[in-house]
């Protein structure tokens, strides 16, 4: 029974980190129309920047710079490379945004070698919670607590920004929101790096309880875009109850028969395509890439 | 692009072809047969050498998919490691005594062959992020079973020190591990480095190519890129888009498998590996850097970087950042990749000044052309009948409750203000969208639950409101895509074959330009043509299926007033030998043209009569005219 409860807990926290690099992946998608095969390296970047910081400065710290580093690096991406693939096909932007994730991947071995690393958590943080018959470490509810306060901000400039109303409407018509004179350019670069920042705080934060090495980002990235198709492309209600489905479907899994933890997400998409191609949140009118 | 040169073969390069075809043979046999030897100063070796052709074949394969039919598969891994796995199983299970390589190597292409049909019939239907994903989904899956079925494949440790298989030649069978016997060679190495092996997948390799070469060059090769260029176009001139992809897909899964089986056995090993996530991505990167759409591209990218790979990674632990550098520096620099940068662009248009057999268009009926029912108008049976025809978007009836009859051989326009529902109505004729109620017949047959494609080859066929056309190929090459698609039906797997044997397509594609007085743009690209062209065009395109029911949504639309009204003449024309429905805003058109007019208003039909009957009703002037003047009516 204890070991159901801390399945489905590790679910939750598993889950709400596919969510963040989800909801990153759908308004990045819905503004600038790219699907970002280098997401998984924005949340790598973020937890190897943590890590340094952490090590050297202090935990809180990395919390502040990872980030902004991974913001800074996104603007860069986006100005330098990925402003030319925004009109061509979406074969051609997998292909490149495939490609720097593969240069970010060598990069950060080059750098910090290949071995797992980890950084301790502050003595403040790494007692436990007990509460009835389960014992959870307090960082790990810290975190989900967090992200979930982070996804509510998200979600506030979704729904109650400026920008947020263009990145709605540019789900539905990118080339309306252009028409109606949308500073789409301006909106696009704001929320790439938003969706990147993400990313990189997630990255920083986890690397406590998940450890990083630099094949991590593309491990994560993988299931969050089953996390998005099984959401529903597009759609941010869509990230959260797909990443929380996902991550306990792998958790659970786990506790039961765990050689299948990595197949079952990937049976539950090619369910979820049969069944809903839109998604279970998706939009039918949502233009299908 | 030479897209279109290379996939839609010039009608008039059939002679010479089988010269053409040796000298190929000739080149890449040379090529193959020199390799190892330019390799060893490089500091190959022979092993090397021999990987490189095998795993130059899957990239072949792999490239038919991304290069050809334009969809990037992440799940390559499954074919190559389940051709590996299929052969070394046969190899251990079937008679280990007499180790036999044909059986192992067939086995293994049949083997995933059928495997990427039962993949491709649940992923063809999707694209981009959606078809990678779901590849990639099941490449994930083959892994787990093959790691979970560890009685049959040794799970995580794969299958080791295979036993050496025979490859049987009549009577003889032939070691493949012997080397060649000893010739020094200077600075090129030994002659007798080499194995049998090298020989044995060389002439693979070489038959792969040549198949490539004769497939993306055959009918079935120039329909699949039609598709990749626009399949809206492809899908209403009556191709099934989703079964040539599927095709495609299982060619490329067992040339995938094939080379799988063959880099096995070479190895005598396979390593779970063969399936991974890596696997996939390295087909993906060996191909980009070659060069998409390319012949020897998937070769030449698999050749660079395995080289790199081998002498690289013993000496700089950056090699694989390397490689990622080349590779987003080719699809940035170089979209085409490496191998374009070999040869000289060929020109857009290699054709573009040559006008062939400028016929005037006849007057007569034409006899490829066939009239609707003989002829008749007003016949007793309605050639179109809709009931209660519906469709819901959401909560919105964009049509509803449509009940409209056709009779062959007339000239129906179909009005309405803005927002009536015309073209969603004519796109449930077309059978782009599927109506949510009611029934449409055609010729007495309900066809409400058939495909658009389907429809085509029944005689109904569409222009669109905007022109969809193969815009980097010529109109000829156009027309003769559609008259294609009506002479040899929904799907042909004509891999042999090129569409220059069939002499009707040419007749049909003529005709059809003829008619929309194309001949004198027939060797322009199609991009490049006048708005007023493009409109003609598409007409054309659907001219050429042969159609007994023309659906044109707002064929002058744009149009200059002159040209409008050749389009108008061409239109009424056409409409003596089928029947034709046009949905128009040009009035003086309408009122001018057309032998009756059907009003929609709302999306359901207000009116239905004779020019002057609607010209003079008091509803239609009420809820569509209102915007109009009535001179404007009374000008037709």
């Amino acid at each position: 029974m204890e070991a159901f409860f801390e399945a489905l807990l590790g679910g939750l926290i598993l889950g709400l980190i596919y969510v963040a690099i989800a909801v990153g992946l759908t308004i990045i998608f819905g503004t600038l129309r790219l699907v970002n095969f280098a997401h998984g390296a924005f949340y790598a970047i973020g937890a190897y920047v943590g890590l340094v910081i952490a090590q050297h400065i202090g935990v809180g710290w990395a919390f502040v710079a990872a980030p902004i580093a991974v913001a800074l690096f996104a603007i860069l991406l986006d100005r330098v490379v990925l402003r030319m693939f925004y009109d061509k096909e979406p074969t051609a932007q997998l292909l490149v945004t495939f490609g720097i994730a593969l240069v970010v991947e060598e990069t950060l071995r080059l750098m910090f070698g290949a071995t797992t690393q980890q950084y301790k958590m502050p003595d403040a943080l790494s007692g436990s919670v007990t509460f009835g018959p389960i014992t959870y470490p307090a960082y790990r509810l810290l975190f989900a607590a967090g992200v979930i306060v982070m996804l509510a901000l998200v979600w506030l400039f979704i729904e109650r920004t400026t920008y947020g109303l263009i990145v709605r409407a540019g789900i539905r018509d990118r080339i309306m929101v252009q028409l109606l004179g949308g500073n789409i350019r301006q909106a696009s670069t704001i929320v790439f790096a938003l969706g990147a920042a993400i990313a990189g705080l997630v990255g920083a934060a986890a690397t406590p309880i998940y450890s990083i090495d630099p094949a991590t980002g593309f491990a994560f990235l993988v299931p969050s875009f089953v996390v998005v198709v099984v959401g529903g492309l597009g759609s941010f209600w869509g990230a959260v109850l797909g990443g929380l489905l996902i991550g306990e479907l792998q958790s659970l899994t786990n506790l039961a028969y765990a050689p299948a933890s990595n197949v079952v997400i990937y049976l539950a998409m090619a369910l979820v395509l049969l069944l809903r191609p839109q998604g279970l949140l998706g939009e039918s009118e949502v233009i299908r890439q | 692009m030479s897209t279109a040169s290379e996939t839609a073969p010039a009608p008039d390069a059939r002679p010479g072809l089988l010269a053409a075809d040796v000298r190929f043979a000739v080149l890449c046999a040379l090529g193959i047969a020199l390799f190892p030897f330019l390799l060893h100063p490089l500091g190959g070796y022979s092993t090397l050498a021999t990987q490189i052709a095998i795993v130059s074949i899957a990239s072949i394969g792999f490239n038919l998919l991304l290069g050809y039919a334009g969809s990037l598969s992440y799940g390559h891994a499954m074919f190559y490691g389940g051709g590996g796995y299929i052969a070394a199983i046969l190899l251990l299970r079937v008679s280990p005594q007499h180790p036999n390589l044909w059986l192992c190597v067939i086995g293994a292409t049949v083997g995933t062959a059928l495997l990427a049909v039962l993949v491709g019939a649940v992923t063809v239907r999707l694209y981009g992020i959606y078809f990678a994903l779901l590849t990639l989904a099941f490449a994930q899956m083959v892994y787990f079973i093959v790691e979970q079925a560890k009685d049959w494949t040794n799970g995580d440790d794969g299958l080791q020190a295979l036993p050496n298989a025979l490859l049987p030649l009549g009577p003889w069978s032939l070691d493949l591990t012997t080397h060649l016997p000893k010739v020094n060679l200077g600075p090129f190495g030994d002659l007798g480095e080499l194995r049998y092996w090298y020989i044995f997948a060389g002439i693979c390799l070489l038959l792969v190519l040549m198949l490539a070469r004769v497939l993306t060059r055959s009918q079935f090769g120039e329909v699949l890129g039609a598709i990749r260029e626009n399949e809206q176009r492809s899908t209403l001139i009556g191709f099934n888009a989703p079964a040539y992809r599927l095709a495609a897909f299982a060619i490329s899964g067992a040339l995938t498998g094939f080379a799988g089986a063959l880099r096995g056995l070479f190895d005598g090993s396979v390593p779970v590996d063969s399936l991974s996530i890596d696997r996939s991505g390295s087909f993906v990167i060996y191909t980009v850097i070659g060069g998409v759409q390319t012949l020897f591209g998937p070769v030449a990218g698999t050749a660079v970087i395995m080289f790199l790979e081998n002498v690289l990674s013993a000496r700089t632990p950056a090699w694989r950042l390397i490689e990622g550098l080349i590779f987003v520096g080719v699809i940035v620099f170089l979209p085409r990749g490496l191998s374009t940068v070999l040869r000289q662009q060929r020109g857009k248009n290699p054709r573009g000044l040559f006008v062939r057999s400028l016929r005037l268009p006849t007057e007569e009926p034409d006899p490829l052309l066939k009239p609707a029912a003989e002829g008749q108008r007003g016949g007793p049976m309605s050639i179109i009948e809709t009931f209660k025809l519906g469709k819901l978007f959401g909560r919105f009836a964009a049509i509803r409750d449509i009940d409209f009859r056709v009779n062959p051989g007339e000239l129906r326009a179909v009005i309405g203000p803005n927002g009536a529902g015309k073209t969603t109505f004519f796109n449930v004729l077309a059978g782009t969208i599927a109506p949510t109620s009611g029934t449409f017949n055609y010729k007495g047959r309900d066809v409400s639950r058939m495909s658009g494609t389907s429809r085509v080859h029944l005689g109904i066929a569409k222009a669109f409101q905007t022109a969809s056309l193969y815009t980097d190929q010529t109109v000829r090459q156009n027309c003769r895509l559609a008259a294609l698609a009506r002479v040899q039906g929904r799907f042909a797997l004509q891999v042999f074959r090129r569409s220059t044997r069939l002499d009707d397509v040419d007749a049909l594609a003529e005709r059809a330009m003829g008619r929309l007085e194309l001949l004198e743009v027939a060797d322009v690209r199609a991009g490049d043509l006048s708005h007023g062209d493009k409109k003609r065009l598409d007409i054309a395109i659907a001219l050429a299926t042969q159609p007994q029911i023309l659906l044109l949504d707002e064929p002058v639309a744009g149009m200059s007033k002159d040209e409008a009204r050749k389009t108008e003449a061409l239109i009424r024309k056409l409409s003596t030998e089928m029947t034709v429905l046009v949905i128009e805003h040009d009035m003086e058109m309408v009122m001018g043209i057309s032998d009756s007019i059907t009003v929609l208003h709302q999306g359901t039909v207000l009116a239905t009569g004779t020019p002057a009957e609607i010209r003079d009703n008091p509803r239609v002037q009420e809820a569509y005219l209102g915007g109009h003047s009535e001179a404007e009516l009374t000008t037709g």
